[in-house]
């Protein structure tokens, strides 16, 4: 049982930061981002490669995740930086699917050594200061780790949201008019916002990859994205504290739901079908019915 | 492979695209809003047609016509539960309700009939050469059922009072229903007809290949490029665009690109340069941001 509760706690805190992540691109800049999960593809290969192949240290590995995808987010948002939100979800869509591709194709990557590339997927991923704890008590250290790098992620967000770079994005999920007069350059508030949540994204990557120590291109099938979409719409978009409830909420529908097969007698291929049945149509009711999630944004109200 | 079997293979892809890209485009005009679960109702289509076909043994015309009705008429009920109580909504919040319902509708297929791949009962397909091309017999009728859907659907457009009254509506809706048009009415007509059509376009594919619950995901790419491609809200826009694609995803699996750059003479290869298979997918994603960089209101549209 309290292996089990670790393992939710660590695999909500990894998600959490995505779906801070997503709040920042979505919730509070209204960019319609349908690729997330190529945040999280690219900050877990890029991680990989650098502790893995050039025998990095688990921080250089971190870093270089994070630094992959937020280049990332920036290139992807350079043909869609003037293009209203229906381009941005197709091209995000696409644009994951294509990063997922890459990893599946390019087994040479990781060479033809231990480590397998491509479909295989690459086992043996070190993680960090495994030496000093045992296998029991390794998971506690883990999720201290995975909390660490949530705080400080919520502690960003935070100060990016509440700052004046904050302002400008939430303007321009009102139109660009406003920020335009303002003399704001959209386009590269845009560029920014999806690097920085892609950032995000990517040390969600890094984080996972070193907790499971193995991971393959599909781990990273599109229907991540729309988990986490789940995560940010049900918790409240534009509230960060919104997008943490969100993502509590959902993981543990999503993991502990994997066990009703131990309970009641259903095929574990049905119950995952289902379970995405719930997810989709949570979705659905949450636009339908509370548009403004579990908890409403803070909206300040300037009196004149 | 000849040049000729690829133009065949080029318009056979077209073929079952286009079907499905008209839809798309006809909701995306009329209701302002990229649905993304489009090509789930092609999903749908595809298992009720199996429905028809192998579970309850009638002829596959009957079986496909029978399911074109039939995907109309739950996406009539479907509009009825969701999107109707949505028509003034913003952009994004349809676009996620249609990827929310898009999961809800792909996985009750999966849970339904399993994710294993299926077949119609039709007779053992000989393929009759000619010319140095292999063609079957369903491949001939995928190219004669999308030639006479696009044509019914031209003659619906131009010489019906329907088609006036849909190109009014999606025009200038305010405009239509003062001049006494029944917007809500033609709106329930077009979800009909694009969802229909969708329906026989997926069915097509399936014909050709098998049936499978994630078909409508593995297509969503390419008829979204189509769509941007030949410019949103045009319904020949739409078959040009997929024409395009289908010409563009054969033709570059098929030309080796070494022979190409040795003809500009920079390089010398021996060897042959493909773009690899896997990569399919790319091609379409690629023709996407080049067609959002260059000229993003599509070939034939009308708006940015």
């Amino acid at each position: 049982m309290i292996e089990y509760l670790t393992y939710l706690s660590i695999m909500t805190g990894i998600y959490a930061i995505l779906s801070l992540s997503l709040n920042l691109q979505y919730g509070f800049t209204g960019l319609a981002n349908f690729g997330h999960v190529a945040f999280f593809c690219l900050g877990a290969y890029t991680s990989t490669l650098i502790v893995v192949l050039a025998k990095g240290p688990f921080i250089l590995g971190l870093l270089g995740g994070i630094i992959a995808a937020g280049l990332f987010g920036w290139l992807i948002s350079i043909p869609t930086a003037n293009l209203k939100e229906d381009y941005w979800a197709i091209v995000t869509l696409a644009a994951a699917e294509i990063v997922r591709l890459f990893f599946l194709n390019e087994d040479w990557i990781f060479g033809k050594g231990p480590y397998h590339g491509g479909a295989f997927g690459i086992g043996g991923i070190p993680r960090p200061l495994q030496s000093w704890f045992s296998a029991t008590t390794y998971p506690f250290f883990y999720l201290c780790v995975v909390i660490f790098f949530l705080a400080l992620t919520y502690f960003v967000a935070r100060l990016l949201t509440n700052s004046p770079f904050g302002r400008v994005l939430k303007a321009m999920r009102e139109g660009d008019d406003l920020p335009l007069a303002m003399g704001k350059d959209v386009r590269k508030f845009r560029m920014r916002a999806m690097a920085l949540g892609g950032g995000m994204g990517g040390l969600a990557g890094s984080l996972v990859a070193h907790y499971w120590s193995f991971i393959d291109p599909y781990q990273f099938m599109p229907i991540e994205t729309f988990v986490v979409w789940a995560m940010v719409v049900v918790g409240g978009k534009g509230n960060n504290i919104g997008a943490l409830v969100g993502a509590v909420i959902i993981q543990f529908f999503y993991i502990s739901t994997r066990f009703l097969k131990d309970f009641i007698p259903i095929d574990a291929q049905v119950l995952a079908s289902l379970r995405m049945v719930v997810i989709g149509l949570l979705i659905v009711l949450v636009m339908l019915f509370m548009q403004e999630g579990l908890l409403k944004e803070k909206k300040r109200v300037y009196q004149g | 492979m000849t040049v000729l079997q690829v133009i065949i293979n080029s318009i056979i892809r077209a073929s079952e695209l286009s079907l499905i890209a008209i839809g798309l485009t006809l909701v995306y005009d009329l209701l302002k809003f990229a649905n993304f679960a489009h090509t789930e109702y092609a999903v749908v289509g595809i298992y009720l047609a199996f429905i028809f076909n192998v579970t309850l043994g009638l002829n596959i015309f009957t079986a496909v016509l029978l399911s074109a009705i039939f995907t109309g008429l739950i996406a009539l009920c479907i509009d009825r539960m969701i999107f109707r109580r949505m028509r003034d909504a913003g952009r994004v919040i349809l676009m996620v309700t249609s990827f929310g319902l898009g999961i809800a509708l792909r996985n009750a297929v999966r849970a339904i009939w399993g994710p294993t791949p299926r077949s119609y009962s039709i007779a053992l397909q000989k393929p009759i050469s000619f010319l140095g091309i292999r063609i079957t017999p369903v491949q001939i009728w995928i190219i004669v059922t999308a030639v006479v859907f696009m044509v019914a659907f031209h003659l619906l457009l131009h010489k019906t009072k329907l088609g006036k009254a849909m190109r009014a509506s999606s025009d200038n809706p305010a405009l239509a229903q003062a001049s006494g048009i029944a917007t809500e009415r033609v709106i329930l007509w077009v979800w009909f007809i694009a969802t229909s059509f969708a329906a026989v376009g997926g069915i097509l594919i399936a014909l050709e290949t098998y049936l499978l619950p994630h078909m409508g995901f593995a297509i969503i790419i390419p008829v979204f490029c189509a769509t941007i491609l030949g410019g949103i809200g045009n319904p020949y826009g739409a078959m040009l665009g997929a024409l395009a694609l289908g010409f563009a995803e054969n033709f570059g699996l098929y030309l080796n690109f070494g022979n190409i750059i040795n003809l500009w003479g920079f390089f010398d290869f021996a060897g042959e340069m493909h773009i690899p298979t896997g990569y399919r997918d790319a091609i379409s994603f690629g023709m996407l941001i080049v067609i959002l960089l260059t000229k993003p209101a599509g070939i034939l549209g009308r708006r940015g």
